[in-house]
């Protein structure tokens, strides 16, 4: 098979590009570079100076290259705390969601004990069915959660779409590994943590990935659940950045002596706020890949 | 019957260690969702904050009568039906479009770079996404500035009511496609290698292989995958409408979950009203996915669950 596959690599190479195989190179070029050139424009943005953007907006590098803008925002933003709040709980978050997530997918792995189905079902029967946003909001508002960083974690909390992939996963191990443990006296709990973890260790590193991601990116419950702005989460910050930045553009637009970039301090915020992301995701994109395949998989 | 009331016990002590592992997250979801679930009752209630979800006063159905005489809730009604499925025939094709042409492209590290660079925005919240976009097409952007360099007239094309859907199906695209298209990658790789040796001996091009052999391999992946989305019919893509909308455009893009947002903190907010409108919502999408996962299972002899 290698040796086959190496060889259509060479007769690959050997071959002249075709009209198609032109036009598909090129489409995927455009394509390509309409995805990333908003990306390059805001980080462009973000360096410049509100006087070289009004001069010179079409511009393919920063023709005044200032931090002013990155400085405006640590200085007057809550990006800082809400990096503190955010990492909080991203960590904690993806800590005890993937720990439920993973204790319930292996206990529904598990040969019929009494109960198995209506539990698995009632799980399952949230993905489907939900309170709606003021029933959930007044039950975190009972539990006196509101304004507090602990509401977004349980808010995010335990996702039914891992516990389904993760439980065809560890329903893949070879019974005989199990019974072999079973000879020797361990019990469920000792051949979930010698046996099923460790075997499954790539499905988990995939699916804390995703969880991970999923607590970093969560707005709009953190906005809903979190008052007050020293707790305020990463996206929340930006939003405000942003919705504030527009105020302000619309109030001082003509007035002299404003010198805030209101655009650059916007692209500023959102480069700091996805800047994790985009200094992980080239080097760990082949998990998130292998995670979706996973689930399509199942699906 | 006793014995079966022992065998019973002895098969509840046998599975003790499971029971234990299901007993945090099943707390989680009798708290976090099950109790929740049982505030719809708001739904037929006149809430009032003093007495809680159930001291207050029953009401009946008056709140989903409402509903039907309420013209922005009709409207959101109405527009999200609409911007679904309009995004059924706009925006669904395209990640199959782009699994085609990844499949046609020579070179394996260029494709690599190509899909890193398709895949990334995914990974970005839509408040992220939402922003780069609008500052991109804003009064003040660089579309607009190119526009004017070449001797145009700058375009508001955020509050004009005819593009502002057919943005969203291209934003939803911009962020979307390329990790949707994995799934479809995928199921090409799959194909056995030999129809395509067959079709080449047949005479047919690259064209017709990809017309005749790759689009009927994938064809079940692309059924699956649509009937999720239709399933998802009421499920619009809140947060994109959510960020991008602005009032010049609110009655083309208001959709059920938007409208719930704005009358849930409006200045005078009616909880009771609001659960309702949620609770209408959350019966046909209940109804529309377990329709789907029913076709589905037909279909493919597996659902999304079993």
């Amino acid at each position: 098979m290698s040796t086959f596959r190496k060889n259509l690599k060479y007769v690959e190479k050997r071959r002249k590009w075709t009209t198609g195989q032109i036009v598909v190179a090129l489409s995927l070029t455009m394509i390509a570079l309409i995805i990333f050139f908003p990306f390059y424009n805001a980080v462009v943005i973000s360096f410049e100076t509100n006087r070289a953007y009004t001069l010179n907006p079409v511009s393919l590098y920063p023709t005044e290259l200032s931090l002013a803008n990155y400085e405006y925002l640590i200085e007057n933003g809550n990006i800082l705390s809400g990096y503190k709040n955010t990492i909080f709980i991203t960590f904690i978050g993806t800590v005890l969601s993937m720990s439920a997530s993973v204790m319930m997918a292996y206990a529904f792995s598990r040969k019929n004990y009494p109960g198995k189905k209506f539990l698995f079902l009632s799980v399952m029967f949230t993905m489907l069915f939900s309170g709606g946003m003021i029933p959930t909001y007044l039950q975190f508002k009972n539990l006196g959660l509101i304004d507090s960083r602990w509401s977004v974690i349980l808010y995010v909390g335990i996702s039914t779409y891992n516990i389904i992939i993760l439980k065809s996963g560890f329903e893949q191990t070879p019974i005989e590994l199990e019974e072999a443990a079973k000879i020797d006296g361990a019990n469920d709990l000792i051949i979930f943590v010698r046996i099923e973890l460790p075997l499954q260790s790539a499905l988990l590193a995939t699916f804390t990935l995703f969880t991970a991601v999923a607590y970093w990116n969560e707005w709009f419950w953190s906005m809903l659940l979190i008052n007050s702005a020293s707790k305020m989460t990463l996206q929340t910050a930006l939003r405000a950045i942003v919705s504030e930045a527009s105020a302000a553009a619309d109030v001082s637009s003509g007035e002299a002596g404003f010198d805030v970039f209101t655009q650059g301090v916007k692209m500023a915020a959102v480069m700091m706020t996805m800047l994790p992301i985009m200094c992980f995701y080239p080097f760990l994109q082949k998990y998130f890949v292998k995670g979706v395949l996973v689930g399509s998989v199942k699906m | 019957m006793q014995i079966r009331t022992r065998r019973l016990f002895r098969d509840i002590w046998k599975a003790r260690y499971v029971y234990m592992l299901l007993s945090f997250g099943l707390a989680y979801f009798i708290v976090f969702h099950y109790v929740p679930m049982s505030g719809i009752v708001l739904a037929f209630k006149k809430y009032n904050a003093r007495l809680g979800i159930w001291g207050s006063d029953w009401t009946g159905l008056d709140h989903f009568r409402r509903i039907f005489i309420t013209p922005g809730a009709v409207a959101a009604i109405k527009n999200t039906f609409e911007i679904n499925l309009t995004r059924l025939l706009f925006q669904f094709p395209m990640p199959i479009l782009l699994a085609l042409l990844i499949n046609e492209m020579r070179g394996t590290r260029i494709k690599r770079i190509y899909q890193t660079i398709f895949t990334f925005p995914h990974f970005l919240s839509w408040v992220v996404v939402s922003t780069i976009l609008m500052n991109f097409l804003a009064n003040s952007g660089m579309v607009n500035a190119v526009i004017v360099s070449i001797g145009g007239k700058k375009y508001n094309f955020l509050s004009d009511e005819r593009l502002f859907r057919p943005l969203l199906y291209i934003t939803q695209n911009w962020k979307e496609m390329g990790w949707s298209s994995i799934i479809y990658i995928a199921a090409i790789s799959s194909i056995d290698l030999s129809l395509y040796e067959a079709a080449t001996v047949d005479g047919a091009g690259r064209f017709k292989q990809a017309l005749y052999v790759t689009l009927p391999g994938i064809k079940a992946t692309i059924i699956t995958l649509f009937i999720l989305q239709v399933g998802r019919v009421m499920n619009s893509g809140f947060e994109q409408i959510f960020y991008m909308q602005n009032p010049a455009v609110k009655s083309v893009s208001d959709i059920l979950d938007t409208y719930i947002y704005s009358i849930t903190f409006d200045a005078v907010p009616n909880y009771g009203f609001s659960t309702a409108v949620g609770l209408f919502k959350s019966v046909i999408n209940l109804v529309m996915l377990i329709g789907a996962n029913a076709i589905i299972k037909k279909f493919n002899g597996s659902g999304m669950f079993n």
